[in-house]
């Protein structure tokens, strides 16, 4: 049985949970904060394009999904192109976060067999035309695994050698588990986004993951730790996002709080980031999406909410 | 008590006025709360108590003020207004007078009548305008019904909001000391992140060490035997029966990259398929010489397939006829392309 803790004598207790609730951590002293956003310039793209990331948790219902969609859509507005892959091959779901349904014809598995090429099977979102929705199977069809990985892989090299130029962002949408399609999805990966959730049933599926994405060559993996709630963590009910890292040891691309707003995105189709007003969920993506392009991850991260006043009379004003 | 009170504003807002304002009777409780002594109820009794709550809106620091008004019939008109508040409680506490004295309502205040009228307009519109916003805010129900994913024609439809300039979010505004950020009105403290490379590169030892895997290369069905050359731990085991994958195909892989790669032109299928309709087509045309049949059931129901894909594919076909240089092999496309026109007609 694979358990989460550490190495012998390692760093002892450092996985325990106990501690959380236990030892003041956070002794708070004011320190320089560097990764705090500059939103007047466009993030620098940093490494090789096209960047094929994929995003990844082990447990299913964490927001891979989610992520996906608002992440992609992100990038594409901060002016990168990008093309999501829908390889969650039995539950797809992401044409629908995406408000794509309806546009999805052909999937990879028609491109294999020849019913039509790469570009037919493309669909280019109408919001932001340089992203683009690629879908790896209908639902009912059922995808070789001869050459699964393989096929992700020449979908990879077609991207790249495309009249328009290759992709800035490739972006994977893994399913649930490490069965034969995660190998799939993350077969062209260079680097992952690993989604969590604060707790311990998504924790260790997570590390499980970490551990086979680096058993595969996979070395650069951040993540996402989703639906945080600060009024809980306060309550010491749910483990901060210090406490994930401090069991996964993972840099932070960032930190999404719970919002009900995520989903009525879902339902709209039309993911968080774009909202306007932009919501809490929406925002924390925004950012993430920043620090992917520059490869940077979070320095700092948000504890608990202080509460700000509001009038008497809002009542009548709001 | 709270059943009471909402039993009793339930009564006395259709007593009153005869306006369907439920909803905005939600907003209203929530912030005023009233409590009846029930003791002193039973509505024959002329000195009536009234326990008048206001709440204010502030989550942290509940302005609470108990006003007990004694209802005496009499002396509520004139009572010290020294600010807003007590002016509003005010208002609120002359509310019961109006339930309970509607049969004999003769000579008290009209202002005070006025003021409850205000009141209670105020709230009835604001209910009414949440109401409304609810009913158009994005991302309700009403999405998945204009999106065709649930069927109910009678819910609102909205549009799709767009937020315009990534480079200028006024959302987010960061504290001078980097100690908090205030994101979408709220205040968040901020703390560091402590994790160093040496902690990192721990946890990857520790990792490595839990989970030693190797990616399976290949993929088997229940049953099959493992070829010779390839390592037992790279192969996976797919139950014949998954229901979103297979270990067979029906197509070669050499084949497929190739369609994976190809740019322009007709899909291999397609193509396929077209040299497959001409032929049968040729062979029919040559048999009508022959016998002057008219098209015999059974091979117009081969046709039946490709036609439908061809319609399905029409544009790709245009595509290839119109830029033929960059089709691999125009002529044939072209003759499969008039072939099927002929049938159209
Ligand atoms: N930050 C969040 N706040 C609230 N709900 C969320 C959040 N992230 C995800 N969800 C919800 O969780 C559910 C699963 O998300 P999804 O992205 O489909 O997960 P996955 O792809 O990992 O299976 C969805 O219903 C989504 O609305
Ligand atoms: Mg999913």
């Amino acid at each position: 049985m694979i358990s989460l803790q550490p190495l012998a004598n390692l760093k002892p207790a450092s996985l325990y949970f106990h501690r959380f609730s236990s030892k003041p951590r956070t002794k708070f002293k004011p320190i320089t904060i560097h990764s705090l956003l500059q939103y007047n310039r466009k993030p620098q793209l940093a490494g090789d394009t096209p960047r094929v990331v994929v995003i990844t948790s082990g447990k299913g219902g964490v927001g891979k999904t989610t992520t996906t969609a608002n992440i992609g859509l992100s990038l594409a507005r901060l002016g990168f192109s990008v093309v999501a892959i829908d390889a969650d091959v039995g539950l797809r779901n992401l044409d629908l976060l995406l408000g794509l349904e309806n546009r999805v014809n052909y999937t990879v598995v028609e491109v294999l067999n020849g019913d039509c090429r790469l570009d037919q099977a493309l669909v280019r979102d109408k919001r932001w035309s340089n992203f683009e929705l690629l879908c790896i199977s209908k639902p009912r069809s059922k995808l070789p695994l001869g050459f699964g990985g393989k096929a992700l892989i020449w979908l990879v090299e077609a991207l790249k050698a495309r009249e328009e130029g290759a992709p800035d962002f490739i972006i994977i949408d893994c399913p649930a588990g490490i069965d034969a399609g995660f190998i799939t999805a993350i077969t062209p990966a260079n680097e992952a986004v690993l989604v969590t959730t604060p707790d311990i049933t998504s924790l260790r599926d997570a590390d499980r993951v970490t551990g086979l994405l680096e058993c595969d060559g996979i070395r650069d993996i951040k993540m996402i730790v989703n639906r945080v709630r600060t009024d809980m963590i306060k309550g010491e009910d749910m483990m901060s996002v210090l406490d994930v890292q401090e069991m996964l040891g993972l840099p932070l691309l960032g930190v999404i709080p719970e919002d009900t707003e995520v989903i009525r995105s879902t339902n709209r189709g039309h993911p968080l980031v774009l909202n306007k007003p932009p919501a809490i969920a929406g925002l924390a993506f925004e950012q993430a999406a920043w620090r992917l392009v520059e490869q940077d991850s979070m320095k700092a991260v948000m504890m608990e909410e202080e509460p700000k006043k509001r009038g008497f009379f809002s009542f009548f004003g709001g | 008590m709270t059943t009471t009170a909402s039993i009793w504003t339930l009564h006395f807002h259709s007593s009153s006025f005869p306006i369907p304002i439920l909803s905005s009777e939600v907003r209203f409780r929530r912030y005023l709360e009233f409590a009846c002594n029930c003791k002193n109820c039973t509505s024959r009794s002329t000195l009536r108590k009234f326990i008048v709550r206001a709440v204010s809106s502030d989550d942290d620091k509940r302005l609470r003020d108990e006003v007990i008004v004694n209802n005496s019939s009499k002396d509520n008109a004139a009572k010290t207004q020294q600010n807003p508040v007590a002016m509003f409680q005010e208002s609120i506490s002359s509310l019961p007078l109006l339930v309970f004295k509607t049969g004999k309502y003769s000579g008290v205040s009209f202002t005070v009548g006025l003021c409850i009228v205000a009141t209670l307009l105020i709230i009835v519109v604001k209910g009414y305008a949440a109401r409304k916003s609810r009913h158009n805010r994005p991302g309700s129900v009403a999405d998945l019904v204009r999106r065709g994913q649930l069927r109910s024609d009678r819910r609102g439809i909205s549009t799709p909001l767009k937020y315009e300039d990534p480079f200028n979010n006024p959302m987010v505004k960061v504290s001078k000391s980097n100690s908090s950020v205030e994101m979408c009105g709220k205040v968040y403290r901020l703390a560091p992140v402590t994790l160093t490379e040496e902690e990192q590169s721990v946890h990857q030892k520790r990792r490595s060490r839990a989970y030693q895997w190797k990616r399976p290369t290949m993929f088997l069905k229940e049953g099959e035997s493992v070829p010779p050359d390839v390592d037992p731990d790279t192969v996976r085991w797919i139950p014949a029966n998954h229901p979103f994958a297979t270990t067979s195909s029906d197509i070669d892989e050499d084949l497929a990259q190739n369609n994976v790669y190809q740019k322009h032109g007709v899909p291999f299928r397609i193509q396929a398929e077209h040299e497959a309709l001409q032929r049968k087509l040729e062979a029919l045309q040559n048999e009508q010489k022959l016998n002057k049949l008219v098209i015999d059931p059974a091979a117009a129901r081969d046709f039946e397939r490709p036609l439908k894909s061809h319609l399905k594919s029409g544009d790709q076909v245009e595509q290839s006829t119109s830029n033929p240089k960059s089709s691999p092999n125009p002529p044939k496309s072209d003759r499969a392309h008039n072939s099927c026109e002929q049938t159209n007609l």
